[in-house]
């Protein structure tokens, strides 16, 4: 029952909280950019109209299936996630289950694109996959280097250590060049500038959302309130000593956030190739090095 | 190149039998809405209203004032409009300036992508009565004869301000129900597609079922089918030629194959 309870209120909170982030992601945005920004609502506003749309276009049971693989792929991670207060799966599961289910929407979103006969569609989510290729390296010896610090994948556990420790056992100060590398291929699983040659709008036309119309795109924009919790919570948990309580937990995951939606403003777009360069040496070169200190303790 | 619409074509009623033939989901009549269905609308509304995105068709000189009205001198994104690249996604056609029978074709083929409810602005005189180009022979002058449009932005060219005050009185229509122009490519699209063909000859067909959409959704009107709608299902060869020996001026326009 209370298993029941947790995986019905862990995606509504992720969902809410996320909701929350992208407003402030738009907000920011307008403020760097001396604009007033959106109101409020805006991000509930859109995701209505979206789904209110009286005429819709589909592409084939592959291009429906991709939508429940996007959106089921982020459901089932937000119950795997330490969130204070909930139990849900996080015991059972561990971090390596929770990379692997964060990889199941950019493929199910590869599968839909497929299916829609879209070259800029095509273009778009080989480019997306080539940059997935580029932060998992990093990312996964961020990963490698926090599970030997820690000595386990549990996530409950590692939460626990962080917190029974202080703040002196938080991630980011036990392993700081860790922290950096996994920050930066963080900011690369964001898809935000300089690493969003695969949306590139004035190029590729939104790349694998090109043909999402209507209700998809809805699917498509309740994702992203998903994406930027989900990945949030993945930092926050590894290197920022997990939640204690929600307003802690809450502020430590914008933080997240917040500073990589005002780094991102300054930059241009790098080709796909750029990125995997700058991502294979910088990240994963810090990374590497904070995992050859780790190992030497 | 005139560009009336011939006397046969004369625009019908527009009090149009809702659900003709639909078997989709049909568009319930207004008045007898339950008290539910009628509240989900309303905030259906509003959120449209608050929400628009906008494709923006730059072909015309009119581009040029809408950056200062994207960005921070006048921010459209605080009534909630924002740039949206493709027609998919779109809410808003925005067509800002002359249109050419080339251009107009994509416009059209753009504007059958987009999912309803959508809209389309007439930017600047261009799509208004053809304005300077008026003597052109390769323009076209009045927009609404092609696509339904919503509303038109008068001037040449209209200022950031004037195009915010159409897209606060597109808001304002959105809002209270009013902007419903889109339903009327369905019921009436034997005059839209039959004034498409007097520019780009018998054989002009796009890759949308606009007939089949228009049953599908219940928005089949008296005037969705009718003899325009005919040489469609002639099918493309035979009429392709046939337009050619009649229209000389087409001989520059193809059948576009999806």
């Amino acid at each position: 029952m209370r298993l029941l309870a947790d995986i019905v209120l862990m995606p509504l909170i992720a969902f809410i909280t996320g909701l929350f982030l992208v407003l402030m992601y738009r907000r920011v945005r307008a403020k760097i950019e001396r604009r007033v920004g959106p109101p409020f609502f805006q991000p509930v506003y859109d995701i209505v109209k979206l789904f209110a749309k009286k005429t819709q276009i589909s592409h084939g049971v592959m291009h429906d299936l991709s939508i429940v693989l996007l959106l089921g792929g982020y459901i089932t991670a937000e119950i795997f996630l330490p969130v204070p207060g909930f139990k849900g799966l996080a015991e059972e599961g561990d971090l390596l289950t929770l990379i692997y289910i964060m990889m199941v929407p950019m493929l199910g979103l590869a599968l839909g694109v497929g299916s829609c006969a879209n070259p800029n569609g095509s273009i778009g989510i080989s480019r997306a996959l080539t940059a997935m290729l580029a932060y998992d390296v990093p990312l996964a010896v961020a990963i490698i280097g926090a599970t030997m610090t820690y000595g386990t994948t549990n996530l409950v556990e590692i939460v626990r250590i962080q917190q029974e420790g202080g703040m002196a056992t938080w991630g980011i100060a036990t392993m700081p060049l860790l922290a950096i590398g996994g920050y930066l291929a963080v900011h690369g699983m964001f898809g935000k500038e300089p690493f969003e040659i695969y949306i590139a709008p004035a190029e590729i036309a939104t790349g694998p959302m090109v043909e999402m119309s209507g209700k998809y795109m809805g699917a498509l924009f309740i994702m992203q309130c998903f994406q930027l919790y989900t990945i949030g919570v993945l930092y926050v948990t590894l290197f920022l000593g997990g939640g204690e309580n929600w307003p802690l937990f809450l502020i430590k995951v914008a933080a997240v956030v917040f500073i990589s939606v005002a780094v991102t403003n300054v930059y241009g777009r790098y080709r796909t190739d750029k990125v995997v360069r700058w991502m294979w040496k910088w990240p994963t070169g810090i990374a590497l090095l904070g995992l050859a200190l780790v190992m030497a303790k | 190149m005139t560009d009336k619409p011939l006397k046969s074509h004369v625009r019908p009623p527009q009090d149009t039998m809702p659900g003709g033939a639909g078997q989709g989901c049909p568009a319930p009549d207004a008045q007898t809405r339950s008290i539910w269905r009628r509240i989900m609308d309303d905030f259906a509304d509003h959120c449209r209203a608050r929400s628009l995105f906008v494709l923006h068709y730059c072909t015309g000189c009119g581009a040029i004032e809408l950056p200062p009205t994207i960005t921070s001198r006048f921010d459209m994104e605080r009534v909630g409009i924002t740039p949206m690249v493709t027609p998919r996604q779109a809410d808003i056609l925005l067509i800002t300036g002359y249109l050419s029978l080339k251009t107009l074709k994509r416009v059209i083929l753009s504007y059958e992508q987009m999912q309803g409810p959508k809209y389309v602005l007439g930017f600047g005189s261009c799509t208004i009565n053809g304005g300077m180009y008026w003597n052109s022979y390769a323009t076209m002058k009045r927009l609404d004869q092609y696509i339904p449009t919503d509303l038109f932005i008068a001037g040449c060219m209209p200022r950031p301000e004037a195009v915010q005050q159409v897209l606060l009185k597109l808001i304002e229509d959105i809002d209270a129900g009013r902007a419903n122009a889109w339903q009327d490519y369905y019921r009436n699209y034997d005059f839209y597609l039959g004034n498409q063909q007097r520019l780009f000859g018998a054989g002009w067909n796009t890759p949308t079922d606009v007939i089949g959409e228009a049953r599908h959704y219940g928005y089949y009107g008296p005037g969705t089918e009718g003899e325009h709608t005919r040489l469609l299902a002639e099918g493309g060869g035979s009429a392709a030629r046939l337009a050619h020996a009649e229209y000389p001026s087409t001989a520059l326009t193809g059948r576009i194959k999806s």
